[in-house]
């Protein structure tokens, strides 16, 4: 809260200067104070005039800071394009855009011609389901994810999500079982996430596989901007549960093999034998 | 020995594969600052003060600052930048190179600046004056934000890891020096592979690692154990993994656990897994050891895939001055499973499955009609339908529409022995979202289970629990019939937050009666380690709460109250687990 209050006041104070002053200025933050020369995190590099003030934005008295990268700053721009003065503030101050009025005093030796790569081309990502643009504003969006598990899935298992942002921690997620074949998990995920993920059941040795038996690659999902986005999969095969496959755990010493198939008889039941003529 | 010998060498082939697996060809970033701090939550590297960047392709840059996104994977240095490449010497404000599209942009401070793009690696001619897009020298807004760790020397393996040399960790704003620290950010999650149990805690120290390798030390705790500490060491190639620990590694009692993996082609895999159990102080002589391995080969094929699973099992190696049974015993089924097809235009699918195999103890698997059976060979069939989800009740608002489920298994296994078992499974379920706050579900599950011999079996018995004489367990004769009702619902009004409780009732023959059945073993957390089983309480009431309690940290508390069933009250204790996030 004390932050967003700062935040407040440095942007009021900043409108409040450049209205009083009617001066032509730029506010952003700083990439390098060098060769006579001052650069802006948007690229653009500003000659200094002679004698440039360094204030500090806050009380307008000559600042303890120096400028350097990440500082931020208000120029103040001479008619002939010189910076005059830097205002600089440790506290955010607002990034402008860089108007065409002091994007002509950005000094470049080369002319400036199109760049090819900036033209708009098909998303990389058509693997990802319903990826379409991978372009986020980073706000929250609400992600429901339902999985469908298989029939023989154990009826107290949990299911859990392992993504590669958690390091493919087999537990990262935790889902909540909905009924006898489906789990749901919602989160909040900032938009422009492309997350690699995977279903599990508590371990990677009880990691999903694919409808093949075989091991498969993550599934991959890209948060775009919407309100809610809702991903329904199926999980096909457990690597645990594979048919005939046996329950592999660490730390555990499986008992000598036993043909019956009630592990636990009360004590002193005679064993299975042919019938007596 | 000798079983395991072959396993050993194995796995000592997997991992020299793995070890010599050539790392990918990627570029390697040696950072060194005055300070570099890593935001963990943001996977940001920012560094600050005497910048220098040397990249495993040869080309060395200094700076002021430097800052990288390890997920976007691009790197800024600026402020009296000095670039040393092929391309020659120069001097800048700042450069930005974005590994992933091969492009670098540089803003070279000559007489006066200019701005230059390098395409593809070509450093020697460089795009002058071509537009640059308008985020590359931007730096993220960092302000107000803590770093979780600081140090002076990173390397970073682009899309990949990044280890920092004689960093300080701010664990819970508590400054803990290390003497180095391992993170790993990449997609192969076959470097993630982990052979540790669960536990109710797992702090884990990723101590050193590259591209293809980790090594671990975890913090760990569960009510059995108590506090402990163990080791894991992780190597994973393109295709091939290993995993190796010892865990309790600071207790008596050893596990020493291996897994490896392969991926041989696009249709075929195995996996191993080998544990050795050794009950010793420090690395003296054992006083008991026992070793146990898994191997486990899936061949796909068209519409099916093959499993071969083998288990070898030493329970004594030690030799006689071990009080351990001797037995060695081993198995080996081959089974092939087709994937699931719709039946015909019906809302059904079905997956079938068969497959034949032994088991084999030199000193007897099973005694029937006078004759000790030491090999067992068996076949099995199996079917499963299962339906999609219908729908019924108001289908016009989703908080009014109930989903029904419902499953059927069935398979027969057939033994030399002369018997067969045969397991039924049928589940029906409902659920329905109330709101997005509440949901819940009933289902209803049969669980049959018959054990069946050609003559003779199972013969009826009465057992006298505290010299009561239980009569209901007379009519046993090998078939078990485990009827399951289960509601359970769900109560989340944020995503941080869940309540869950599930209540069950069994209706199962032979009836539960207190004392009679020796429950399951329990797993080191006091989780019975199989869910399905006769004796079970007649109800049974579990409550779950999860909660995230920091930013990378949710808890978990669950716990069973069995409504005084015999002895049975609570289940033995709290499941705690502490999760990472």
């Amino acid at each position: 809260m004390i932050h967003r209050i700062v935040r407040a006041m440095a942007l009021l104070l900043v409108l409040a200067t450049v209205a009083a002053s009617g001066d032509m200025a730029l506010t952003g933050q700083l990439l390098a104070y060098q060769d006579g020369f001052v650069f802006f995190t948007n690229g653009a590099g500003f000659r200094v005039a002679p004698g440039v003030k360094i204030l500090d934005i806050a009380t307008k008295g000559p600042s303890a800071d120096l400028p350097r990268p990440r500082i931020y700053a208000r120029a103040v721009f001479d008619s002939a394009g010189a910076v005059t003065e830097l205002d600089l503030s440790r506290a955010p101050l607002p990034i402008e855009p860089l108007s065409d009025a002091i994007a002509k005093y950005s000094v470049q030796q080369s002319p400036s011609y199109p760049n090819p790569d900036l033209i708009p081309k098909p998303s990389d990502l058509k693997g990802a389901p319903n990826a379409g643009s991978i372009a986020g504003s980073g706000r929250p969006v609400l992600v429901v994810i339902t999985v469908q598990v298989p029939v023989l899935t154990p009826p107290a298992a949990g299911v859990y999500i392992t993504t590669d942002t958690s390091g493919w921690n087999p537990q990262a997620i935790q889902m909540d079982r909905i009924d006898a074949l489906h789990f749901r998990i919602t989160r909040r995920i900032a938009s422009g996430t492309i997350l690699r993920y995977l279903y599990t059941r508590g371990a990677l040795q009880s990691e999903e596989r694919a409808a093949n038996g075989l091991d498969r690659s993550p599934r991959l999902l890209a948060v775009t901007d919407a309100d809610v986005r809702a991903v329904n999969d199926t999980v096909y095969n457990w690597a645990d549960t594979l048919t005939g496959s046996q329950s592999v755990q660490p730390n555990t010493i499986p008992t000598p093999y036993n043909p019956a198939p009630f592990p636990n008889l009360p004590t002193g039941m005679p064993t299975p034998h042919p019938a007596r003529r | 020995m000798r079983q395991n010998s072959l396993h050993a060498l194995g796995a000592l082939a997997v991992l020299l594969i793995v070890t010599c697996a050539p790392a990918c060809a990627q570029t390697v970033l040696r950072l060194s600052a005055d300070r570099i701090a890593f935001y963990y939550d943001r996977f940001l590297v920012e560094a600050d003060g005497n910048v220098r960047v040397t990249t495993s392709d040869g080309m060395t840059v200094t700076g002021d600052a430097f800052s990288m996104d390890l997920k976007l994977n691009r790197f800024l240095i600026s402020s009296h930048v000095h670039l040393h490449s092929r391309g020659g010497d120069l001097s800048g404000a700042a450069i930005s190179d974005f590994l992933d599209f091969n492009r670098i942009y540089f803003i070279p401070v000559v007489s006066e600046p200019d701005r230059w793009t390098y395409v593809d690696g070509d450093l020697l001619h460089p795009l002058k004056g071509r537009e640059m897009p308008g985020d590359v020298f931007a730096f993220p807004q960092l302000a107000y934000a803590k770093p979780d760790l600081v140090s002076r020397v990173a390397t970073i393996g682009p899309k990949s890891y990044v280890r920092f040399a004689n960093p300080t960790a701010y664990l819970f704003g508590a400054a803990t020096p290390l003497p180095s620290f391992y993170v790993y950010f990449g997609a192969n999650q076959d470097l993630a592979q982990n052979s540790l149990s669960g536990a109710s805690y797992d702090a884990t120290w990723n101590v050193t690692g590259n591209n293809n390798s980790i090594s671990s030390v975890h913090l760990r705790g569960d009510p059995t154990n108590g506090v402990y500490a163990s080791f894991e060491q992780h190597l994973a190639g393109e295709h091939e993994y290993a995993v190796l620990s010892v865990n309790p590694g600071t207790k008596q009692q050893h596990f020493w656990n291996l897994f490896t993996g392969d991926r041989l082609g696009k249709t075929f895999q195995f996996t191993t897994f080998s544990q050795l159990f050794t009950d010793q102080k420090g690395l003296t002589q054992p006083t008991a050891a026992s070793a146990v391995n898994y191997l486990s080969a899936t061949k796909a094929l068209p519409q099916s895939f093959l499993t071969l699973q083998e288990t070898l099992v030493n329970y004594n190696l030690i030799g006689p001055a071990s009080p351990a049974i001797p037995n060695h015993p081993t198995a080996t089924q081959l089974t092939s499973s087709t994937v699931a097809h719709q039946v015909g235009h019906l809302p059904l699918f079905e997956q079938l499955r068969y497959g034949f195999g032994f088991n084999h103890d030199a000193l007897g698997l099973q005694q029937y009609g006078g004759f000790t059976y030491t090999t067992i060979w068996n076949h099995l069939f199996g079917m499963t339908f299962y339906t999609p989800s219908f729908k019924f009740g108001n289908r016009e608002n989703s908080y009014k529409t109930f989903y029904f489920n419902g499953s059927f298994d069935k398979q027969r296994q057939w033994f030399s022995v002369p018997h067969h078992i045969e397991t039924t499974n049928t589940t029906l379920s409902v659920s329905r979202t109330f709101s997005r706050d509440f949901s819940a579900y009933a289902s209803y599950n049969i669980a049959n289970t018959g054990d069946y011999y050609l003559q003779g079996g199972y013969v009826p018995f009465v057992p006298v629990i505290n010299g009561t004489p239980i009569y209901s367990f007379g009519a046993f004769r090998g078939v078990a019939t485990l009827h399951t009702t289960t509601l359970q619902m769900t109560y989340s009004s944020n995503p941080n937050l869940l309540g869950t409780v599930t209540f069950r009732q069994h209706r199962d023959f032979p009836a539960p009666v207190p004392d009679l059945f020796p429950l399951p073993p329990t797993n080191v957390l006091g989780q019975y380690t199989y869910s399905s089983f006769l004796g079970q309480a007649p109800y049974d009431l579990t409550g779950e709460v999860r909660a995230r309690v920091a930013d990378h940290f949710i808890v978990d508390l669950q716990r069973t109250y069995y409504f005084n069933f015999g002895t049975q009250r609570w289940s033995p204790n709290f499941i705690v687990q502490v999760t990472p996030q």
